[in-house]
């Protein structure tokens, strides 16, 4: 049946085919990269990309562009925001052809310590942003063995989120003072709050940490580390962190049966947003969890579908654990990095200099990324005023800024990534009981350990 | 066939119980599509409403709207971006493919074999193997962030299509060939004004192939494209979805869409792929 | 070799002059027109193969020089239990997704074979899958089969029964993508279906007439006769199988959750490259793959030979 045709040669209209070649022919021959970067014209690059966020960063480029007399700059957005912008960027860089600046949403030691950032020192001194300007546990991200490879511009502070309502509905104090302290006092509380229908969890109090970026926070207010970067050490099985595996592991079982699946499989109380995969919306905004742990990019989100079933929620410091003795913080900051390549490299900085203090100011009124360094004057975002009122608009920005100053360090490893990977890994051993709490860290430990050491040979 | 005519009641129960059969497990099959189709047209909440809802009411017109404006999924110029993407490989493979198939399939020559034999083991390696060497190469070169490192390689020819042709060139009578060379016609000449219009329906076959294979790839152009406006559908697609807020009818609507020129495609061509995959038979 | 072309028998030392001269024409056509793929597969296959089993031997993060290592990468691989992991869940979904596959298509197919109406709608159903994105496949998927509030449990536990997480339970999660991966099977459908419509109606209808019954005929008339196209779905479905990557990574991220259940060989070579910056790594594993397949595919084709059954009765 396939020779069929073969009998009857037809022509095909082969003007045609060579007149549609060369039309494409001609596409192709179009510049190679659409966004070459030039002299005196900063281009800039930006992971994720929501309307507003790269409105806001386009608008901010563009304006201290026209102030410093440099030629149109351009902004470039949704290039991804994972693995796949990183990527990008690192293709771009090597074709020394990168962006004159881009934001990163991973910490730019891993890439900066293998030479693909420039090291921002000599620029930062004498400069409007010298060194002791930033919080120091803010500005170890960006920084390996004494060199700074990025700037954290903003960032997205942890802190405990709380429903005061449900609080006050079972006749507990609500105000930020008198938020549990320690670890023992908040598990003690939280089962007040949680209630079991068979195998369905209707509502609950906080939950055991199982966010593989924020372990780092946990550990730290136990007294303990994950990576001491003074001696290139990691500590992931120390004494602190199965301490605290093993506490949260016994708070599961009592609390939780056990099972993660379940509580998975009754809503979201993860974090403050609907579920990427099921859908189903927080059970924070649903008013059926009384707290948990978040970043403060939720400020910004939490206002919007699926609106929260109550009016009155607070933020308060993450309580201590039974080793620690104080409380800290951590952030999700938004690094800043000039490339190497770049042309521009003194027009990059100014700009940094600028977002950093004047820039992240009007950033935060739209979107609340909290702006780090120490001389920025904070406004409360706006919609946050909206909704809550001046008075506690300011409240919580000022709190958050207090919480920007005691972050603890953890993102400050060159296996960053490797690292996380690792914990990832242990959490849900543990938790799935496929592995006790000693072995699983011990396992992450010795394997991160080993490609760090990989990594700083030679 | 008299013998058939004779059994009517029983070849109708067979008829019927066959088709109860091909349109259950066409329902299995039709299934994720049909739920892309109907979240395409329905709200966030109304996807992951409880009961779930099997038909969107009201049909949410908007969405294609709201979609064809956003600033941050420019689908109109991703999917232009997809149509040159997928139209050029399309063309480029039907002239290189056809060049090598015409070698291996019509022409006898020392080494043919084995350079035939070298083209299966290329199309049985898996991309990655060589993939880290040729993306190090074109960013040396500086041309990542352009087409050029995604449609190059299709000029030299692409192993499965030079494949495919060469089976449908070994079908072409060897008598016209020799007579045509017996009137001193140059091989190009065969090639392009005898072979290639003979041969008009395997590359169409081959053409459709290489554009679904095109419109539907995606890890190459996600490592080589650095601009939204730049990037095909599949790849827009993905970045659009892997947003903090995912707004599912939105990208729901937007897989439909990048799903149904292929599907109206295939609709009308259908014969075309049947008559491909054919011939594929490994010999 | 089974792949080589049939060549014609050639006499060409008592050939004529003048036939000689046209051969020797012949045979240059025949180099200048393979010419650019030849140029092709060296740029983009020879050289670049090459050039990975050199940066398997070396330490290279991406950025900056590749640094000669030697068998260092190989040995971290064999201790690595991501890769041990990874390659036997990888195993795993090509040993079992397949066969199934094949005779899910081959079923199909025996199913379209007898289609008088409607064979265009059941073709483009069956086809359907393959013309969806992979990614957008992925999504609707993990939509359809969320655990309580998904379509599909909601649907079983209407009829009674007991579903299972799918992707949440790391026991079920590996067996979920495999069942995900039988649905685009319609390019093996249509492949099987063009080998059973070449049957030859003579063949098909002696059969008839000879014996009754359908599963004989199936098993010693149809099958033989379809054997090259099962030999091409094989080896393509293998070769694909080992490189499943979009749907692992879109569901179970760079760390195969649930419990590295949908960690997959890829998915570990991807982030060890791109997440890692690992190069040299990623390499050895690349080369790994290499192997394997080209051995397993050798052993297809070896094996080949004595079942594979062509016309005009060779084998």
């Amino acid at each position: 049946m396939s020779n069929t045709s073969f009998a009857v040669p037809r022509h095909i209209s082969r003007r045609g085919f060579l007149a549609s070649s060369a039309a494409f022919g001609t596409a192709m021959a179009l510049p190679p990269a659409a966004f070459a970067q030039q002299e005196g014209q900063l281009l800039l690059w930006l992971p994720g990309g929501s309307e507003l966020f790269c409105k806001i960063h386009t608008g901010l480029l563009e304006g201290f562009s026209a102030g410093a007399s440099l030629g149109p700059a351009t902004t470039v957005c949704g290039l991804g925001q994972d693995t796949e912008f990183t990527q990008s960027l690192i293709g771009a860089i090597t074709a020394g052809n990168p962006p004159d600046i881009s934001m990163l949403w991973d910490s730019p030691v891993s890439l900066g310590a293998q030479g693909a950032f420039m090291p921002l020192d000599d620029m930062m001194k004498g400069s409007k942003i010298p060194l002791d300007t930033w919080p120091a546990g803010l500005l170890s991200s960006c920084q390996f063995k004494g060199v700074t490879y990025g700037l954290p511009i903003t960032a997205g502070v942890y802190s405990m989120w709380y429903n005061q309502e449900m609080f006050e509905a079972r006749g507990m104090a609500s105000d930020r003072a008198s938020f549990p302290k320690t670890w023992a006092e908040m598990r003690k509380m939280s089962k007040e709050f949680t209630v079991w229908e068979g195998d369905k969890l209707i509502s609950a109090g906080f939950m055991p940490n199982r966010v593989p970026e924020t372990m780092a926070i946990w550990s730290a207010l136990n007294g303990g580390m994950m990576f001491d970067e003074a001696n290139l050490k990691y500590q992931i099985d120390s004494e602190q962190n199965i301490e605290m595996m093993t506490f949260f592991l016994e708070w599961l079982d009592e609390e939780y049966k056990g099972d993660f699946n379940l509580v998975d499989r009754s809503g979201n109380f993860l974090d403050g947003y609907p579920n990427s995969t099921t859908g189903m919306g927080p059970a924070f905004r649903e008013g059926r969890q009384a707290g948990m742990q978040s970043g403060s990019w939720l400020l910004g989100d939490i206002f919007a579908d699926p609106v929260p079933s109550f009016e009155r929620w607070n933020l308060a410091a993450n309580p201590i654990g039974p080793s620690g003795s104080t409380s800290v913080s951590g952030t999700w900051p938004n690094w800043f990095v000039i490339p190497v390549g770049s042309k521009n490299p003194q027009a990059a900085f100014d700009y940094l200099s600028y977002l950093a203090i004047e820039g992240s100011v009007e950033w935060y009124q739209q979107i609340p990324d909290v702006p780090t360094n120490s001389q920025v004057q904070r406004k409360a975002p706006a919609g946050l005023v909206e909704k809550r009122g001046q008075e506690v608009a300011d409240d919580i920005t000022a709190f958050l800024g207090e919480q920007a100053a005691v972050v603890t360090p953890m993102w400050n490893s060159p296996v960053q990534s490797f690292y996380t990977d690792q914990i990832a890994r242990a959490v849900e051993k543990i938790y799935t009981k496929a592995s006790p709490v000693k072995d699983a860290l011990s396992e992450a430990q010795a394997a991160t350990q080993a490609e760090l050491e990989r990594v700083l040979a030679g | 066939m008299s013998k058939q005519r004779k059994a009517t009641p029983r070849a109708r129960l067979a008829m019927l119980t066959y088709h109860a059969l091909m349109l259950a497990i066409s329902a299995i099959f039709l299934l994720p599509f049909y739920w892309m189709t109907i979240s395409a047209f329905k709200t966030n909440a109304e996807i992951f409403s409880d009961p779930v809802t099997w038909l969107p009411d009201p049909i949410r017109w908007e969405n294609v709207t709201s979609l064809l404006t956003r600033d941050d999924f420019p689908f109109v110029q991703q999917f232009l971006n997809s149509v040159f993407y997928a139209g050029t490989v399309a063309l480029l493979v039907c002239l290189s493919c056809s060049l090598a198939a015409y070698s291996f399939g019509c022409l006898r020559w020392r080494g043919r074999n084995l350079v035939f034999g070298l083209t299966i083991c290329a199309l049985l390696m898996p991309t990655i193997v060589t993939f880290l060497p040729v993306y190090l190469a074109w960013s040396k070169i500086g041309l990542t962030g352009s087409y050029w490192p995604l449609i190059t390689p299709f000029l030299f020819g692409d192993a499965f299509f030079i494949f495919m042709l060469r089976q449908f060139f070994m079908g072409v009578p060897r008598e016209l060939l020799d007579a045509a060379r017996l009137d001193g016609a140059s091989e190009f000449r065969i090639w392009w004004q005898i072979v290639m219009p003979q041969l008009r329906t395997p590359l169409i076959i081959v053409g459709l192939f290489a554009t679904v294979y095109t419109w539907n790839e995606f890890f190459m152009p996600l490592i080589y494209l650095q601009d939204r406006e730049a990037f095909p559908l599949s790849v827009g697609l993905f970045t659009f979805q892997s947003q903090r807020a995912v707004e599912w009818s939105v990208s729901m609507m937007g897989a439909f869409l990048t799903a149904l020129p292929m599907i109206v495609l295939f609709l009308f061509t259908q014969r075309l792929f049947q008559r491909g995959l054919s011939s594929t038979g490994l010999k | 070799m089974p792949i080589t072309a049939p060549i014609a028998p050639q006499a060409a030392p008592l050939l004529p002059r003048r036939n000689r001269k046209a051969q020797r024409a012949e045979a240059r056509a025949g180099l200048f027109f393979a010419l650019p793929w030849i140029i092709g597969m060296t740029i983009f296959v020879a050289l670049p193969l090459i050039v990975t089993f050199y940066i398997a031997q070396t330490k290279f993060q991406i950025v900056g020089a590749p640094k000669w290592v030697g068998l260092q990468n190989y040995e971290a691989l064999l201790r690595d239990p991501a890769f041990w992991k990874s390659a036997q869940n990888t195993l795993i979904f090509a040993a079992i997704s397949v066969p199934l596959k094949l005779i899910i298509a081959l079923g199909l197919a025996l199913l379209l074979n007898r289609a008088t109406a409607l064979l265009g709608f059941y073709r483009t159903v069956f086809y359907l899958p393959f013309l969806m994105p992979a990614v957008a496949g992925s999504v609707v998927f993990m939509l359809l089969l969320t655990p309580n509030a998904g379509p599909v449990n909601i649907a079983l536990e209407a009829m009674g029964l007991n579903p299972p997480d799918w992707l949440l339970d790391p026991k079920a999660a590996l067996w979920t993508l495999i069942l995900l991966s039988l649905w685009p099977l319609g390019v093996e459908t249509l492949v099987f279906l063009g080998g059973l419509q070449n049957i030859p109606k003579d063949v098909s209808e002696a059969a008839d007439l000879d014996s009754p019954k359908r599963w004989h005929k199936l098993v010693w008339i149809t099958l033989p006769l379809i054997t090259p196209m099962v030999l091409f779905n094989l080896v393509i479905g293998i070769i694909y199988s080992f490189q499943v990557f979009t749907q692992a990574i879109v569901i179970g991220g760079t760390t195969g959750t649930p419990a590295e259940s949908t960690l997959m060989y890829m998915v570990v070579l991807y982030r060890a490259a791109f997440r890692y910056f690992n190069m040299g790594l990623a390499a050895a594993m690349a080369t790994v793959l290499f192997v394997v397949v080209l051995i397993l595919t050798l052993l297809i084709f070896k094996t080949a030979r004595s079942w594979v059954h062509y016309e005009g009765g060779e084998t």
